[in-house]
């Protein structure tokens, strides 16, 4: 285990919270805001848990969230434009 | 030993810009000056993390499919943002494009001209 890439992902999961609050507590609009900047962060957490952990296997969740990103990204800026 | 120093800084340096990008998702006011905040967390701290990985594994698999997730990343963070924007902008004015009453061009309007 390498801890400083643990000890980042812990750090950067802490960072979410305050995106969080804007999820949680904001305007529509600054929810989705909010939800894109999360997505971003919980790619790299993934990043760094896996090369932490020193698995393999795992590198592949961050790169299939980082498509999903775009995706559903798009599919909530699409519905916020036109149905909510 | 240079390598774990190194790929610590890089590593630091992302949680700072993270941290502070989300300090400035919760404090700014509307969801445009939210927005400038997604861009860093999205382009420079995947960009510092992928280097880090780099530096402390070298060329390998791991670092492939990282370099993989960054790559999506920054194809789609500035798409998602412009098309956010855009979404906002039509919620807010029913259309994202100027108005042709609304801009200042020093010429009056097409209508006015033939009154």
């Amino acid at each position: 285990m390498v801890m400083a890439f643990v000890a980042a992902a812990t750090a950067m999961m802490i960072a979410i919270i305050p995106a969080g609050i804007v999820l949680y507590r904001g305007e529509l609009v600054a929810s989705v805001v909010a939800y894109e900047f999360i997505t971003s962060v919980v790619v790299m957490v993934l990043a760094l848990l896996a090369q932490g952990f020193q698995r393999s296997s795992l590198f592949e969740l961050p790169v299939l969230l980082a498509v999903l990103m775009f995706g559903s990204g798009l599919v909530f800026v699409r519905a916020l434009e036109r149905w909510l | 030993m240079i390598r774990d120093i190194f790929a610590d800084v890089l590593l630091g340096l992302a949680v700072l810009v993270v941290l502070s990008a989300s300090v400035g998702v919760l404090v700014m006011r509307d969801a445009y000056q939210k927005l400038h905040f997604v861009t860093p967390a999205a382009l420079v701290a995947p960009a510092l993390v992928t280097l880090a990985i780099f530096v402390q594994m070298g060329l390998y698999e791991n670092t492939g499919e990282t370099i993989l997730a960054l790559l999506f990343m920054v194809i789609a963070g500035p798409y998602l943002s412009h098309a956010t924007i855009r979404a906002i902008r039509v919620r807010e004015k029913g259309d994202w494009r100027l108005r042709q009453s609304t801009v200042k061009t020093g010429n009056a309007p097409a209508e006015e001209k033939e009154q």
